[in-house]
C-alpha cells in the first residue's frame, strides 16, 4: 500500500518528464557541448605545462572528472530549491504539510521520476560517450561498483543541501538570488568546477572538511582511481555516509524549526 | 493613462529618440520602483550575481595555481578578458534581462498585451524590467580591468581607453544579439529553455582567448556564434596593441549586424504569434 503511493509518484513524475522529449534531446547535445569547450580548455591548459600528470592527474582523468561532474549535477536535478520556494511563495505548502508521508520525502518521491529518467539520458550515454572517446581510460572493475554505491549517497547529500537552501527561502522569499548562490557554492566546493586535486593544499582541506565534496569528489575518485585499496575505499565511503547522516538530520530539525516561523501568503 | 496613450497614437507614425528616451525612462522608473519594495530580495540577489562573479574569478586563480600560463596567456591578460565580458554582459543583463522571461509570457498568453501597445513592441517588452543588480557586473568587471590593467603595466593613454569604450559598446550589442536570438526561439519551439540555457554555456566561453580552440570551432565562435567578439577581439587592441588580429577592427560591422538580425528574428517571431488559448 505505502510502496504503491511512492511507486504512483514516481511514474508520474516519468510520464511528465517524457513529455518534454526534445528537451531532453538538447540537455544531452548541451552536454556534449560542453565536453567540446571543456576538452579544447584543458587541453590547453595541459599543453603549457611540462609533465602530462599535473596534481596526480592526466588530461584524460580531468576531462573524465569534469564531464561526469556535469552530467551527474544533471542526473541530480530536481529543481528541489525553485519548487520548495514556488511552493512556500504561493502558499501551496500547506496542503503539501497536510499529507500523512512528511514533505521532505514528498518532494523527494515527486522528482525522484524525474531522476531516473535522467539517468538513462544523460548519465548512462555520457559514460557510455566518455568510455569510448577516451580510449577506454575507465578502468572497468570493482571501481564502477564502488562509484554507484558512492553516487547512492551523493544524490542523498545534494538533495538534503537543496533541502536546506529551500527552508532557508521561508526566511529570505528570494529565490534567484539563493538558488544562484549555492550554485556556486556547490560548483566550487564540490570541485565540479576544477577539480579538488587542483586546488592549492590550504582550500583543497577546507572544501574536504565541508559536506560538498562528497558530492562530486568522492565519486569521480572512487571511478577514476581503481588502484586504491579497500581501507581507501571504506574511508571515502564512511565520509559521504557520515555527511549523508549529518546532512539528513539537520535539513530534517532545520525545516521543522523553520515551519514554526512560516508565513504563508494566503494562509 | 488612456487619454494620453490615443493621443500618443495620432501623433506621429515614427517617433523621434527623445520620444523613446522619455518613456524608457518612465517605464524603468515604475520597475526599480517596484524592485524596492523587495529590498531583501534585491540585496541577496545581488550579494548573488557578485558571489558568482568573484567565484569565477577564484577558480580562474586556483587553475594558474599549478599553470603559469595557458597557450602563452597569464593569469592577468585573462582576468582582463573576464572583466571585459562582465562589463559586456551589463547592457544586455540591466536592459534585457526581460527576455528571460519572453518565454513564460508567450506559452500563458500575456505576450499580447505587448502587441496592442502604440510603440515599437520590442523596445515596449524590453522596458519593461531594468536589472539594477547589472551594475554589480560592471562594478566587478570594471575592477578585473583596472586592476589587471595595472598589474600587466599596460600603458594609460587616450587611445586605449577609446578603444576599451568602443569595445565595450560593439561587444555588447554581441551579447544582447545572442540573448535575442536564445529568448526567440520561444516563439519557434516549444518549451525552449534550453536554447537560453545554450546560450549562456556559450557565452561563458567567451572569456577565453579564443587561439585555445581548433580551426572549425574558432570558425564558429568568429562567425556563426561570435562570441570571440564579445571579449577576445576587442580586449586584443589594447592587451596587445603591436599584434591586433585584423579581425579585431571589424567588432563594430559584427555586433551592429548580428544585433540587427536578432532584431529581425525576435520582431518576426514577435509578429507571427498568435496567442495561445482564446
Amino acid at each position: 500500500m505505502k510502496c504503491r503511493k511512492y511507486l504512483s509518484m514516481i511514474k508520474a513524475g516519468i510520464m511528465e518528464d517524457m513529455q518534454f522529449r526534445g528537451a531532453i534531446i538538447m540537455t544531452f547535445f548541451g552536454n556534449l557541448l560542453y565536453l567540446l569547450l571543456a576538452f579544447f580548455l584543458w587541453k590547453a591548459i595541459f599543453e603549457s605545462s611540462d609533465s602530462p600528470v599535473i596534481n596526480g592527474m592526466t588530461f584524460s582523468d580531468t576531462i573524465i572528472y569534469l564531464v561526469f561532474a556535469a552530467a551527474l549535477f544533471n542526473f541530480m536535478e530536481m529543481w528541489t530549491v525553485w519548487n520548495m520556494g514556488r511552493d512556500i511563495q504561493d502558499g501551496k505548502i500547506v496542503v503539501d504539510l497536510l499529507m500523512p508521508c512528511g514533505y521532505r520525502r514528498l518532494r523527494l518521491f515527486r522528482g525522484l521520476g524525474e531522476v531516473i529518467v535522467n539517468f538513462f539520458t544523460t548519465l548512462l550515454p555520457t559514460a557510455i560517450i566518455v568510455y569510448f572517446i577516451s580510449g577506454k581510460a575507465i578502468h572497468l572493475g570493482l571501481n564502477i561498483l564502488w562509484f554507484l554505491i558512492s553516487v547512492f549517497f551523493s544524490f542523498f547529500i545534494n538533495y538534503y543541501i537543496e533541502f536546506i537552501v529551500g527552508t532557508i527561502i521561508m526566511y529570505t522569499e528570494s529565490i534567484w538570488g539563493i538558488d544562484i548562490m549555492k550554485e556556486v557554492v556547490v560548483g566550487v566546493l564540490s570541485g565540479a568546477m576544477i577539480p579538488l586535486a587542483f586546488f592549492p593544499e590550504g582550500f583543497k582541506q577546507i572544501a574536504l572538511a565541508l559536506p560538498f565534496h562528497a558530492i562530486i569528489d568522492s565519486p569521480m575518485t572512487l571511478l577514476l582511481h581503481p588502484e586504491y585499496g579497500l581501507t581507501d575505499v571504506v574511508n571515502i565511503l564512511a565520509m559521504q555516509v557520515l555527511w549523508f547522516v549529518v546532512m539528513g538530520i539537520l535539513s530534517d530539525v532545520f525545516f521543522k524549526f523553520s515551519l514554526r516561523r512560516i508565513t504563508v501568503n494566503g494562509g | 493613462m488612456e487619454t494620453s496613450d490615443m493621443s500618443m497614437k495620432t501623433a506621429s507614425k515614427r517617433r523621434g529618440l527623445r520620444y523613446y528616451f522619455n518613456i524608457y525612462f518612465r517605464i524603468i522608473a515604475q520597475d526599480i520602483k517596484s524592485k524596492l519594495s523587495y529590498r531583501s530580495d534585491f540585496i541577496i540577489s545581488l550579494i548573488g550575481m557578485i558571489l558568482t562573479d568573484a567565484v569565477e574569478i577564484l577558480s580562474f586563480w586556483l587553475v594558474f595555481q599549478n599553470f603559469p600560463s595557458v597557450k602563452g596567456w597569464n593569469f592577468y591578460e585573462m582576468l582582463f578578458l573576464y572583466g571585459f565580458t562582465l562589463v559586456a554582459s551589463t547592457p544586455a543583463q540591466c536592459m534585457f534581462d526581460n527576455n528571460w522571461n519572453l518565454r513564460l509570457v508567450v506559452y500563458s498568453g500575456d505576450f499580447i498585451k505587448y502587441c496592442f501597445r502604440p510603440v515599437n513592441l520590442f523596445f515596449y517588452f524590453m522596458s519593461e524590467i531594468f536589472d539594477i543588480k547589472g551594475v554589480g557586473k560592471l562594478f566587478v568587471g570594471l575592477s578585473c580591468i583596472v586592476y589587471s590593467w595595472n598589474k600587466l603595466a599596460l600603458p594609460v593613454n587616450f587611445k586605449s581607453l577609446v578603444l576599451l569604450i568602443f569595445g565595450f559598446v560593439f561587444a555588447s550589442l554581441i551579447v544582447i544579439a545572442i540573448l535575442n536570438l536564445a529568448s526567440s526561439a520561444c516563439f519557434f519551439i516549444m518549451n525552449s529553455f534550453f536554447v537560453l540555457s545554450l546560450s549562456n554555456t556559450l557565452r561563458g566561453y567567451a572569456r577565453y582567448p579564443i587561439t585555445i580552440f581548433s580551426g572549425a570551432l574558432k570558425f564558429v565562435f568568429t562567425f556563426i556564434a561570435p562570441i570571440a567578439f564579445m571579449a577576445y577581439y576587442p580586449s586584443m587592441a589594447v592587451l596587445r596593441p603591436d599584434n591586433v588580429p585584423v579581425l579585431t577592427w571589424f567588432t563594430p560591422v559584427f555586433g551592429i549586424v548580428f544585433f540587427y538580425i536578432s532584431y529581425k528574428v525576435w520582431m518576426k517571431g514577435a509578429l507571427s504569434y498568435n496567442g495561445t488559448g482564446n
